[in-house]
Protein backbone atom coordinates (compact mmCIF):
# COMPACT_ATOMS: atom_id res chain seq x y z
CA UNK A 1 0.00 0.00 0.00
CA UNK A 2 1.64 3.23 -1.17
CA UNK A 3 0.31 6.46 0.32
CA UNK A 4 0.84 10.04 -0.81
CA UNK A 5 0.65 12.70 1.93
CA UNK A 6 0.02 16.25 0.66
CA UNK A 7 0.32 19.30 2.91
CA UNK A 8 2.09 22.63 2.49
CA UNK A 9 3.43 22.53 6.08
CA UNK A 10 6.33 20.12 6.38
CA UNK A 11 5.69 19.58 10.11
CA UNK A 12 2.16 18.37 9.36
CA UNK A 13 3.47 16.04 6.63
CA UNK A 14 5.89 14.57 9.15
CA UNK A 15 3.15 14.16 11.75
CA UNK A 16 0.78 12.43 9.34
CA UNK A 17 3.59 10.21 8.04
CA UNK A 18 4.63 9.30 11.59
CA UNK A 19 1.09 8.38 12.51
CA UNK A 20 0.61 6.36 9.34
CA UNK A 21 3.87 4.52 10.02
CA UNK A 22 2.59 3.81 13.51
CA UNK A 23 -0.54 2.32 11.92
CA UNK A 24 1.64 -0.01 9.88
CA UNK A 25 1.88 1.88 6.60
CA UNK A 26 5.50 2.12 5.60
CA UNK A 27 5.40 2.97 1.92
CA UNK A 28 4.89 6.73 2.20
CA UNK A 29 5.60 9.61 -0.10
CA UNK A 30 4.86 13.32 0.23
CA UNK A 31 4.14 16.46 -1.79
CA UNK A 32 3.73 20.07 -0.70
CA UNK A 33 0.68 21.02 -2.76
CA UNK A 34 -1.67 19.77 -5.47
CA UNK A 35 0.62 20.92 -8.23
CA UNK A 36 3.49 18.71 -7.12
CA UNK A 37 1.16 15.90 -6.03
CA UNK A 38 -0.74 15.49 -9.26
CA UNK A 39 2.20 14.46 -11.51
CA UNK A 40 3.12 11.82 -8.92
CA UNK A 41 -0.42 10.47 -8.73
CA UNK A 42 -0.75 10.52 -12.50
CA UNK A 43 2.46 8.55 -12.88
CA UNK A 44 0.74 5.83 -10.86
CA UNK A 45 1.70 3.43 -8.10
CA UNK A 46 -0.28 5.11 -5.29
CA UNK A 47 -3.16 3.42 -3.49
CA UNK A 48 -4.29 6.12 -1.13
CA UNK A 49 -4.17 9.92 -0.95
CA UNK A 50 -4.15 11.99 2.25
CA UNK A 51 -4.41 15.71 1.51
CA UNK A 52 -4.79 19.09 3.16
CA UNK A 53 -7.22 21.61 1.65
CA UNK A 54 -5.64 25.05 1.93
CA UNK A 55 -2.42 25.01 -0.05
CA UNK A 56 -0.79 27.45 -2.45
CA UNK A 57 -0.63 26.54 -6.11
CA UNK A 58 -3.27 23.85 -6.26
CA UNK A 59 -5.60 23.31 -3.30
CA UNK A 60 -6.68 19.95 -1.94
CA UNK A 61 -10.21 20.27 -3.29
CA UNK A 62 -8.86 20.96 -6.77
CA UNK A 63 -6.56 17.97 -6.43
CA UNK A 64 -9.50 15.80 -5.32
CA UNK A 65 -11.57 16.93 -8.31
CA UNK A 66 -8.64 16.28 -10.65
CA UNK A 67 -8.14 12.81 -9.17
CA UNK A 68 -11.82 11.98 -9.61
CA UNK A 69 -11.93 13.34 -13.15
CA UNK A 70 -9.09 11.13 -14.30
CA UNK A 71 -9.94 7.50 -15.18
CA UNK A 72 -6.67 6.06 -13.81
CA UNK A 73 -7.08 7.71 -10.40
CA UNK A 74 -10.88 8.08 -10.20
CA UNK A 75 -11.30 5.22 -7.72
CA UNK A 76 -8.43 6.10 -5.41
CA UNK A 77 -9.52 6.58 -1.78
CA UNK A 78 -8.94 10.17 -0.66
CA UNK A 79 -8.81 11.34 2.95
CA UNK A 80 -8.89 15.06 3.61
CA UNK A 81 -7.08 16.34 6.71
CA UNK A 82 -7.68 20.06 7.02
CA UNK A 83 -8.34 23.05 9.27
CA UNK A 84 -11.27 24.06 7.04
CA UNK A 85 -14.45 23.37 8.95
CA UNK A 86 -17.23 25.27 7.24
CA UNK A 87 -20.27 23.16 6.53
CA UNK A 88 -20.40 24.22 2.91
CA UNK A 89 -16.80 23.15 2.44
CA UNK A 90 -17.36 19.73 4.00
CA UNK A 91 -20.38 19.32 1.71
CA UNK A 92 -18.32 20.45 -1.27
CA UNK A 93 -15.65 17.85 -0.45
CA UNK A 94 -18.32 15.17 -0.05
CA UNK A 95 -19.84 16.08 -3.39
CA UNK A 96 -16.40 16.00 -5.00
CA UNK A 97 -16.09 12.42 -3.78
CA UNK A 98 -13.92 12.54 -0.68
CA UNK A 99 -13.79 9.28 1.32
CA UNK A 100 -13.04 10.77 4.72
CA UNK A 101 -12.76 14.22 6.29
CA UNK A 102 -10.69 15.00 9.37
CA UNK A 103 -10.39 18.44 10.93
CA UNK A 104 -7.16 19.66 12.50
CA UNK A 105 -6.06 19.36 15.21
CA UNK A 106 -6.81 15.64 15.20
CA UNK A 107 -5.81 12.60 17.22
CA UNK A 108 -4.08 9.40 16.21
CA UNK A 109 -7.29 7.54 17.09
CA UNK A 110 -9.36 9.67 14.68
CA UNK A 111 -6.90 9.03 11.87
CA UNK A 112 -6.97 5.30 12.53
CA UNK A 113 -10.76 5.22 12.71
CA UNK A 114 -11.21 7.04 9.40
CA UNK A 115 -8.61 4.95 7.59
CA UNK A 116 -10.11 1.71 8.91
CA UNK A 117 -13.51 2.87 7.74
CA UNK A 118 -12.26 3.75 4.27
CA UNK A 119 -10.57 0.40 3.78
CA UNK A 120 -13.40 -1.59 5.33
CA UNK A 121 -15.70 0.02 2.79
CA UNK A 122 -13.41 -0.42 -0.19
CA UNK A 123 -12.82 -4.06 0.77
CA UNK A 124 -16.53 -4.74 1.19
CA UNK B 1 -12.74 86.28 -0.12
CA UNK B 2 -15.26 88.83 -1.20
CA UNK B 3 -16.51 88.96 -4.72
CA UNK B 4 -16.94 92.05 -6.98
CA UNK B 5 -20.51 92.96 -5.85
CA UNK B 6 -19.48 92.76 -2.19
CA UNK B 7 -16.59 95.03 -3.01
CA UNK B 8 -18.83 97.60 -4.78
CA UNK B 9 -21.29 97.53 -1.88
CA UNK B 10 -18.44 98.12 0.54
CA UNK B 11 -17.18 101.03 -1.59
CA UNK B 12 -20.64 102.66 -1.57
CA UNK B 13 -20.80 102.30 2.22
CA UNK B 14 -17.29 103.69 2.62
CA UNK B 15 -18.17 106.76 0.53
CA UNK B 16 -21.30 107.29 2.63
CA UNK B 17 -19.15 107.00 5.76
CA UNK B 18 -16.65 109.61 4.48
CA UNK B 19 -19.53 111.94 3.57
CA UNK B 20 -21.15 111.61 6.99
CA UNK B 21 -17.81 112.21 8.78
CA UNK B 22 -17.17 115.33 6.64
CA UNK B 23 -20.74 116.50 7.38
CA UNK B 24 -19.98 115.94 11.09
CA UNK B 25 -23.14 113.81 11.30
CA UNK B 26 -22.04 111.63 14.26
CA UNK B 27 -25.24 109.67 14.57
CA UNK B 28 -25.15 108.72 10.90
CA UNK B 29 -21.43 107.78 11.18
CA UNK B 30 -22.10 105.44 14.10
CA UNK B 31 -24.98 103.85 12.23
CA UNK B 32 -22.85 103.24 9.14
CA UNK B 33 -19.93 101.84 11.16
CA UNK B 34 -22.06 99.30 13.01
CA UNK B 35 -23.75 98.23 9.76
CA UNK B 36 -20.28 97.55 8.30
CA UNK B 37 -19.14 95.48 11.29
CA UNK B 38 -22.32 93.38 11.10
CA UNK B 39 -21.45 92.62 7.46
CA UNK B 40 -17.96 91.65 8.52
CA UNK B 41 -19.28 89.23 11.16
CA UNK B 42 -21.70 87.72 8.69
CA UNK B 43 -18.76 86.91 6.38
CA UNK B 44 -16.96 85.23 9.25
CA UNK B 45 -20.01 83.11 10.09
CA UNK B 46 -20.27 82.09 6.44
CA UNK B 47 -16.66 80.91 6.48
CA UNK B 48 -17.14 78.97 9.74
CA UNK B 49 -20.27 77.38 8.25
CA UNK B 50 -18.32 76.37 5.18
CA UNK B 51 -15.54 74.76 7.25
CA UNK B 52 -18.11 72.93 9.41
CA UNK B 53 -19.76 71.47 6.32
CA UNK B 54 -16.42 70.33 4.94
CA UNK B 55 -15.55 68.63 8.25
CA UNK B 56 -18.93 66.93 8.33
CA UNK B 57 -18.49 65.68 4.75
CA UNK B 58 -15.07 64.31 5.55
CA UNK B 59 -16.34 62.52 8.63
CA UNK B 60 -19.21 61.03 6.61
CA UNK B 61 -16.82 59.76 3.98
CA UNK B 62 -14.81 58.03 6.72
CA UNK B 63 -17.97 56.41 7.96
CA UNK B 64 -18.87 55.34 4.44
CA UNK B 65 -15.62 53.48 4.05
CA UNK B 66 -17.03 50.03 4.86
CA UNK B 67 -13.67 48.39 4.69
CA UNK B 68 -12.41 50.57 7.50
CA UNK B 69 -15.47 49.85 9.64
CA UNK B 70 -15.03 46.18 9.04
CA UNK B 71 -11.35 46.36 9.93
CA UNK B 72 -11.74 48.31 13.14
CA UNK B 73 -15.00 46.75 14.26
CA UNK B 74 -14.39 43.13 13.44
CA UNK B 75 -11.13 42.19 11.79
CA UNK B 76 -8.76 43.74 14.32
CA UNK B 77 -10.56 42.32 17.38
CA UNK B 78 -10.62 39.00 15.53
CA UNK B 79 -6.90 39.29 14.87
CA UNK B 80 -6.31 39.83 18.57
CA UNK B 81 -8.30 36.67 19.30
CA UNK B 82 -6.33 34.84 16.65
CA UNK B 83 -2.97 35.90 18.04
CA UNK B 84 -4.07 35.03 21.56
CA UNK B 85 -5.04 31.63 20.24
CA UNK B 86 -1.57 31.27 18.73
CA UNK B 87 -0.08 31.92 22.17
CA UNK B 88 -2.49 29.40 23.68
CA UNK B 89 -1.66 26.75 21.09
CA UNK B 90 2.09 27.16 21.35
CA UNK B 91 1.77 27.11 25.14
CA UNK B 92 -0.35 23.99 24.99
CA UNK B 93 2.04 22.24 22.60
CA UNK B 94 5.06 23.15 24.73
CA UNK B 95 3.36 21.76 27.85
CA UNK B 96 2.20 18.60 26.13
CA UNK B 97 5.75 18.02 24.92
CA UNK B 98 7.33 18.76 28.30
CA UNK B 99 4.76 16.62 30.12
CA UNK B 100 5.48 13.71 27.83
CA UNK B 101 9.21 14.17 28.41
CA UNK B 102 8.59 14.31 32.18
CA UNK B 103 7.04 10.88 31.87
CA UNK B 104 9.69 9.53 29.54
CA UNK B 105 12.81 10.58 31.47
CA UNK B 106 12.22 8.62 34.73
CA UNK B 107 11.50 5.54 32.64
CA UNK B 108 14.69 5.83 30.60
CA UNK B 109 16.75 6.60 33.73
CA UNK B 110 15.39 3.56 35.53
CA UNK B 111 15.89 1.33 32.50
CA UNK B 112 19.44 2.55 32.20
CA UNK B 113 20.22 1.83 35.87
CA UNK B 114 18.66 -1.64 35.69
CA UNK B 115 20.43 -2.57 32.49
CA UNK B 116 23.76 -1.39 33.89
CA UNK B 117 23.32 -3.58 36.94
CA UNK B 118 22.25 -6.55 34.86
CA UNK B 119 25.08 -6.15 32.44
CA UNK B 120 27.58 -6.04 35.34
CA UNK B 121 26.18 -9.29 36.75
CA UNK B 122 26.03 -10.82 33.30
CA UNK B 123 29.73 -10.12 32.78
CA UNK B 124 30.47 -11.74 36.15
CA UNK B 125 28.39 -14.74 35.08
CA UNK B 126 30.32 -15.02 31.81
CA UNK B 127 33.63 -15.01 33.70
CA UNK B 128 32.15 -17.64 36.06
CA UNK B 129 32.29 -15.41 39.12
CA UNK B 130 28.65 -15.91 40.03
CA UNK B 131 27.53 -18.35 42.72
CA UNK B 132 24.45 -20.48 42.10
CA UNK B 133 22.40 -18.34 44.48
CA UNK B 134 23.48 -15.14 42.72
CA UNK B 135 22.72 -16.71 39.34
CA UNK B 136 19.19 -17.55 40.46
CA UNK B 137 18.73 -13.97 41.63
CA UNK B 138 20.02 -12.67 38.33
CA UNK B 139 17.74 -14.83 36.20
CA UNK B 140 14.82 -13.56 38.27
CA UNK B 141 16.00 -10.01 37.63
CA UNK B 142 16.32 -10.71 33.91
CA UNK B 143 12.74 -11.98 33.66
CA UNK B 144 11.53 -8.96 35.58
CA UNK B 145 13.59 -6.64 33.41
CA UNK B 146 12.19 -8.10 30.21
CA UNK B 147 8.60 -7.74 31.40
CA UNK B 148 9.38 -4.27 32.61
CA UNK B 149 10.86 -3.27 29.25
CA UNK B 150 7.80 -4.48 27.35
CA UNK B 151 5.59 -2.20 29.46
CA UNK B 152 8.02 0.69 29.41
CA UNK B 153 8.70 0.55 25.71
CA UNK B 154 4.96 0.90 25.20
CA UNK B 155 4.98 4.00 27.45
CA UNK B 156 7.94 5.45 25.54
CA UNK B 157 6.22 4.76 22.26
CA UNK B 158 2.94 6.37 23.32
CA UNK B 159 4.64 9.42 24.81
CA UNK B 160 6.82 9.88 21.76
CA UNK B 161 3.72 9.83 19.58
CA UNK B 162 2.12 12.43 21.84
CA UNK B 163 5.13 14.64 21.22
CA UNK B 164 4.85 14.10 17.48
CA UNK B 165 1.17 15.00 17.49
CA UNK B 166 1.74 18.10 19.61
CA UNK B 167 3.83 19.54 16.76
CA UNK B 168 0.62 20.09 14.80
CA UNK B 169 0.49 23.55 16.33
CA UNK B 170 3.11 24.68 13.81
CA UNK B 171 0.77 24.19 10.84
CA UNK B 172 -2.27 25.68 12.57
CA UNK B 173 -0.53 28.71 14.06
CA UNK B 174 1.22 29.24 10.73
CA UNK B 175 -2.13 29.45 8.97
CA UNK B 176 -3.50 31.85 11.59
CA UNK B 177 -0.46 34.11 11.45
CA UNK B 178 -0.63 34.22 7.66
CA UNK B 179 -4.20 35.50 7.99
CA UNK B 180 -3.11 38.20 10.44
CA UNK B 181 -0.33 39.24 8.05
CA UNK B 182 -2.96 39.64 5.33
CA UNK B 183 -5.00 41.75 7.75
CA UNK B 184 -2.04 43.98 8.58
CA UNK B 185 -1.57 44.47 4.84
CA UNK B 186 -5.20 45.54 4.42
CA UNK B 187 -4.97 47.91 7.40
CA UNK B 188 -2.00 49.47 5.69
CA UNK B 189 -3.93 49.79 2.43
CA UNK B 190 -6.87 51.35 4.27
CA UNK B 191 -4.67 53.88 5.99
CA UNK B 192 -3.23 54.85 2.63
CA UNK B 193 -6.82 55.20 1.34
CA UNK B 194 -7.70 57.31 4.36
CA UNK B 195 -4.83 59.67 3.72
CA UNK B 196 -6.01 59.95 0.13
CA UNK B 197 -9.62 60.60 1.20
CA UNK B 198 -8.71 63.33 3.65
CA UNK B 199 -6.58 64.99 0.98
CA UNK B 200 -9.40 65.16 -1.57
CA UNK B 201 -12.81 63.87 -0.51
CA UNK B 202 -14.13 63.11 -4.02
CA UNK B 203 -11.45 60.52 -4.81
CA UNK B 204 -12.37 58.28 -1.90
CA UNK B 205 -14.57 55.74 -3.65
CA UNK B 206 -14.29 52.29 -2.20
CA UNK B 207 -13.21 50.45 -5.32
CA UNK B 208 -10.84 48.32 -3.28
CA UNK B 209 -13.59 46.23 -1.71
CA UNK B 210 -12.47 42.92 -0.33
CA UNK B 211 -14.40 39.85 0.83
CA UNK B 212 -14.08 37.81 -2.32
CA UNK B 213 -16.03 34.63 -2.27
CA UNK B 214 -14.27 31.36 -1.82
CA UNK B 215 -11.67 32.64 0.64
CA UNK B 216 -10.60 29.79 2.90
CA UNK B 217 -11.24 30.41 6.58
CA UNK B 218 -8.42 28.33 7.99
CA UNK B 219 -8.38 27.06 11.58
CA UNK B 220 -11.37 27.92 13.72
CA UNK B 221 -10.30 30.18 16.58
CA UNK B 222 -12.21 30.17 19.89
CA UNK B 223 -14.03 33.50 20.24
CA UNK B 224 -13.99 34.21 16.51
CA UNK B 225 -17.35 33.20 15.14
CA UNK B 226 -17.36 31.99 11.56
CA UNK B 227 -20.84 31.41 10.26
CA UNK B 228 -21.64 27.91 9.13
CA UNK B 229 -18.68 26.23 10.79
CA UNK B 230 -18.66 22.92 12.59
CA UNK B 231 -16.91 22.73 15.95
CA UNK B 232 -15.72 19.18 16.25
CA UNK B 233 -14.85 16.01 14.38
CA UNK B 234 -18.15 14.55 15.63
CA UNK B 235 -20.05 17.30 13.85
CA UNK B 236 -18.09 16.59 10.67
CA UNK B 237 -18.98 12.91 10.97
CA UNK B 238 -22.66 13.72 11.59
CA UNK B 239 -22.76 16.05 8.61
CA UNK B 240 -21.13 13.46 6.35
CA UNK B 241 -23.39 10.67 7.54
CA UNK B 242 -26.40 12.89 6.86
CA UNK B 243 -25.06 13.07 3.30
CA UNK B 244 -25.00 9.30 3.07
CA UNK B 245 -21.41 8.66 4.15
Amino acid sequence: MKILVVDDFSTMRRIVKNLLRELGFTNLDEADDGQTAWPKLKAGGYDFLVTDWNMPGMTGIELLKTVRANPETANMPVLMVTAEQKREQIIEAAQAGVNGYIIKPFTAATLKEKIDKIFARSAG
Amino acid sequence: MQDESDRLELLVKAKQLVESIEAKNDARTDELLSAMSVDRERGLFKEVGHLTRQLHDNLSSFALDEQLIDLTGKEIPDAKERLNYVIEMTDDAAHKTLNAIDEILPVTTEMQQKSELLSKNWKRFLSRELSLGEFKDMSGEISQFLEYSCVNMKVLNDKTNEIVLAQGYQDLTGQIIRKVITLVQSVEDSLVDLVRISGSPEEGDSSSKKAEKGVLEGPVVPGVVVEGSVNSQDEVDDLLSSLGF
